[in-house]
């Protein structure tokens, strides 16, 4: 009885260990029976940075690999700034960004000898959106937006809170009507918050000595859907999200037209790819050139990116196409180092 | 026995007393029963509603992918999106767990049972462990996080620390299990302490710390939080195909557990509404197949003696 | 003739003996380990907890909510969240847990109870994070929306529930197991003076199981305090919250916090402190839990002690 117990218990624990060791072999095997491909090409790369830019540089990794599957590739999304930290340390082959590269961080990169080839390959939109059922408010211009979403709109439950505060502003659309503010939004992790604080309040909160930042009382999701769930519940909501989950949703939401300054424009793909809608971010990779030079991986992984193929995982991440390809096929093509703003 | 149970035992005497003389007593005991059974069908109707739901969200998955979506990697694109490399990982970890915390936790238990007299030392060490068994788990991914690798050797050791008091506490019980008996049997024929700790007692309390261990894999495998505390890929990664056993391992891992995580908070619908549900079946069925075997050891070994 | 004993033959031969010794000193290295875990986790938390005590702007500590991207850490933000969260968790394991217990150790029969013993049993080994997705995706919108019209998609209220589902099967299991241990004679005594069954149970099997009834809830609360993935999940995986005693509203627990704080992107962490207050809530947990543990732990050897 012992002894039969004492064996199968020792088979169990065998298989288990066998059975886990085989698998991990699988995975060799797999990788290297689907190498059915005419790429050829070997290696690894290595893509960090921001996270919006993560599905689209992800996308085209699992696309391009389907040609090429004998090279490794890795996608991360731990930020802008964190990616541009390894970037420049020389740890990754391309920086995915939904900024421009800043002064110290292209001045930490020049000091460590790595050149970048900056390129620009699509635009983000954020739209503000509210309910289908709000007639009262069609556009928003900063003011408004820093009236009733900024660091000094803390405690506001209704539009017309805010209409005290907009009359020290310039340039809003107070008074506001008397209804519930019902405001959901992206949190503070997500990119989406960061690049609304940045384009839409920032200089107003500088210029009124307040921190840059939304008001902290407000309904934060990390999930876009929730957050159009939310924005759609209420008559008389208010949020922002990207411009793709509004163009998935527009029964549910409609987004507000938004003034910069010129005039009231409305989110459309024409206006963020020509720039007139003012809430928008670029969508850049940078390439380690010197590892482009190196690596025929990495050279066919970007030429695949800005292909016409490679742009389809724009369209199915939700950004918006630049109206124009030309240059920065030009950049690439060129190998042209170096930050255009800077 | 105390003073306290003597008064107890008066008090349930007047209770009865009065009980008795109460013509209601069938229904109100009736009602109990009643009430009881209806607090533990709950838990078991609960726990089908769980089961019916995630099944019902997960069959389109299933049906239109089949077992492609246990064999495809990790994805953004909902269409090739699947569970191998999710599956992977949280082998890898077991396997980790296996080689670490399995013989340092039996080693342990064998030590506080067999070996340490009753000192400072060794009460220390037995509270050192059941207070290290209730540490909340995302502490240890902390504890994981401040070591700088975000591969799965860092993971299946945070995830061995994380188990390795709930593995001493399930094998000293096991040990413990074992009459004197048999260990007296031992030393009467001249056996040295550990070889009647390696041929006496530990034979019989192997099937016992057997399938603590599995339930402690069980656990190890279902824990989230410290990988996400200690970095892990949620987004698209797949290894080289010269890749060698070393760069797997210190390459970048998922886990099944994390891959229902990042799903569920995927923008795309068809994630959190369908993929999700299906990687938690896949989840279920891997840890229902550990609990099976657990009790299933556990009932070929009960009341040996 | 009779070959003379000495001392030495009856300490066994010298290798034998040093083989004793070298496994010896592996068994205490080995038990060791777990002491060495203990101080690891202590001085990683505090050495971090304390630059973040130390150097925090104190009025920080006390604001409008933990908003730790932006330098408000709101300590009570997390410790009311976490305590709604524990309570309503708590709510529902303890009637549940205890009424299956009862049922299972008092009632059942044995054939019954060799089934639904472990169908309990499954519901504890389900993990953590498919609960959190069922009540972002079942409890949430199909049970406190319903209930509670004005509930926001994400709540306490639903996390606290999918915690009570969580912890259920802990108090059932390691309530039960006190019942068990309760001697028969307790039971036959009361049936003697003409008790019936619910009345022992009420007044006999449950006052000397106490001890460890007692022992399973401060278990499920530490547990139902630890809890991250549920939390996370359900009640807004976000990086901040505002101070709320409205169960209603979305809320950020110990646990939450860290596990936010950790999967966030850069862009705005890293200011300041807010790597360290992670820390210092890692600490704080440990602390909490580990008091807890202890105060149960007391008191599983109070029960096993009595009979």
């Amino acid at each position: 009885m012992k002894k039969l117990t004492k064996i199968v218990v020792l088979a169990a624990a065998l298989s288990l260990f066998v059975a886990a060791c085989s698998s991990s072999s699988d995975d060799t095997t797999t990788t290297t029976e689907a190498s059915g491909g005419d790429g050829g090409l070997t290696g690894s790369l290595l893509i960090s940075g921001s996270s919006t830019v993560e599905p689209v540089s992800a996308l085209n990794a699992e696309a391009w690999r389907a040609i090429h599957p004998e090279v490794g590739v890795t996608v991360e999304g731990p930020g802008t700034g964190d990616g541009f930290a390894k970037f420049c340390a020389g740890e990754t082959d391309i920086s995915d960004a939904s900024r421009a590269i800043k002064e110290e961080e292209a001045a930490d990169c020049e000091a460590n000898g790595i050149e970048f080839i900056e390129l620009l390959f699509a635009i983000d939109g954020l739209s503000v959106l509210t309910s289908t059922n709000n007639d009262a408010v069609s556009c928003v211009s900063f003011s408004d937006l820093y009236a009733l979403l900024g660091p000094e709109s803390t405690g506001f439950t209704s539009w017309s809170d805010a209409d005290g505060l907009a009359g020290e502003l310039d340039g809003t659309n107070a008074p506001y009507p008397d209804a519930d503010l019902v405001v959901t939004a992206p949190g503070e992790e997500s990119g989406t918050y960061d690049s609304f604080v940045e384009i839409v309040l920032e200089d107003i909160a500088d210029e009124r000595g307040q921190d840059a930042a939304t008001r902290p009382d407000y309904t934060a999701s990390a999930n876009d859907n929730v957050i159009i769930e939310g924005i759609s519940g209420s008559d008389t909501s208010l949020g922002w999200v990207g411009y793709a989950f509004f163009l998935a949703n527009q029964d549910k939401v409609s987004a507000l037209e938004v003034d910069g300054g010129d005039g009231c424009v409305g989110p459309t793909p024409e206006t963020i790819a020509d720039g007139t809608y003012p809430i928008a971010r670029p969508l850049f990779i940078y390439v380690n050139k010197a590892k482009a030079e190196e690596s025929e991986a990495l050279v066919s992984y970007v030429d695949y990116y800005l292909s016409d193929e490679g742009l389809n995982s724009v369209d199915q991440a939700g950004y918006v196409r630049l109206a124009d390809y030309g240059p920065v096929r030009e950049v690439w093509e060129t190998r042209t180092t170096g930050a255009a703003d800077l | 026995m105390t003073t306290s149970i003597t008064r107890r035992q008066e008090a349930t005497q007047a209770d009865v007393a009065k009980a008795i003389q109460r013509s209601g007593i069938q229904w109100r005991s009736t009602l109990f029963h009643a009430g009881l059974l209806l607090l533990l069908l709950t838990t078991l109707v609960i726990l089908l509603v769980l089961l019916a739901d995630i099944m019902i969200k997960a069959w389109p998955t299933f049906a239109e992918r089949g077992v492609s979506f246990v064999t495809d990697g990790l994805s953004l694109n909902p269409e090739t999106a699947g569970v191998f490399t999710g599956i992977m990982g949280s082998i890898a970890i077991a396997v980790i767990v296996i080689l670490l915390a399995f013989p340092i936790g039996v080693s342990s238990a064998i030590y506080l049972e067999e070996y340490a007299p009753d000192t400072r030392l060794s009460r220390f060490l037995d509270t050192t462990v059941r207070n290290l068994a209730g540490v909340p788990s995302i502490v240890y991914g902390l504890l994981g996080g401040s070591t700088d690798g975000k591969n799965v050797i860092a993971a299946g050791i945070t995830m061995s620390a994380l188990v390795l008091p709930i593995v001493i506490i399930t094998a000293s019980e096991a040990i413990r299990a074992v009459p004197d008996s048999i260990r007296e049997a031992g030393y009467g024929v001249g056996a040295t302490k550990w070889e009647v700790v390696r041929s006496h007692v530990m034979p019989s309390a192997l099937p016992g710390i057997l399938t603590g261990t599995v339930l402690t894999l069980a656990r190890a495998i279902g824990e989230t939080a410290p990988l996400l505390v200690i970095g892990v890929a949620t987004g698209y990664f797949a290894p080289p195909g010269d890749a060698t056993f070393v760069d797997q391992i210190t390459g970048s891992y998922t886990a099944l557990p994390v891959i229902v995580f990042s799903w569920s908070r995927q923008t795309q619908a068809e994630f959190a509404d369908t993929l999700a549900p299906a990687a938690i079946i896949v989840l279920l069925v891997v840890l229902f197949v550990l609990n099976g075997a657990a009790i299933w050891l556990r009932n070929k070994t009960e009341n040996r003696w | 003739m009779t070959q003379q004993l000495t001392l030495e033959d009856l300490a066994g031969d010298a290798k034998r003996r040093n083989r004793e010794r070298r496994v010896k000193v592996l068994f205490v290295a080995a038990g060791l380990v777990s002491i060495a875990v203990s101080i690891l986790i202590i001085l990683s938390l505090a050495g971090e907890a304390w630059s973040f005590i130390s150097q925090v702007d104190l009025s920080s500590l006390w604001t409008v909510g933990w908003f730790p991207r932006r330098g408000l850490y709101d300590i009570p933000t997390l410790i009311i969240a976490t305590t709604i969260i524990a309570g309503i968790g708590m709510l529902v394991a303890i009637p549940l847990g205890l009424g299956a217990a009862a049922y299972l150790a008092e009632y059942a029969s044995p054939r019954a109870r060799r089934w639904l013993k472990p169908t309990v049993e499954i519901l504890a080994g389900i993990p953590s994070v498919v609960l959190g997705f069922w009540a972002l995706t079942f409890i949430s919108p199909e049970v406190v929306a319903r209930i509670f019209s004005s509930a926001k998609p994400f709540t306490m209220m639903a996390a606290g529930l999918g915690v009570g589902v969580l912890i259920t099967p802990l108090v059932a299991t390691v309530s039960e197991d006190a019942m068990k241990a309760v001697p028969m004679s307790l039971r036959e005594a009361s049936y003697g003076l003409g008790a019936d069954r619910a009345v022992t149970v009420r007044k006999v099997v449950f006052p000397a199981a106490l001890s460890g009834i007692v022992a399973s809830m401060i278990l499920a609360l530490s547990r139902a305090i630890g809890e991250t993935m549920i939390v996370f999940m359900a009640a807004g995986a976000v990086g901040g919250a505002l101070r709320t005693f409205n169960p209603l509203d979305p809320g950020q627990t110990m646990t939450a916090a860290i596990a936010a704080l950790a999967t966030g992107s850069d862009q705005v962490a890293g200011q300041g402190l807010t790597f360290q207050s992670l820390f210092f809530v890692g600490l704080l947990l440990f602390l909490i839990t580990l008091a807890l543990n202890s105060l149960s732990n007391r008191f599983v050897r109070k029960y096993r002690e009595q009979y």
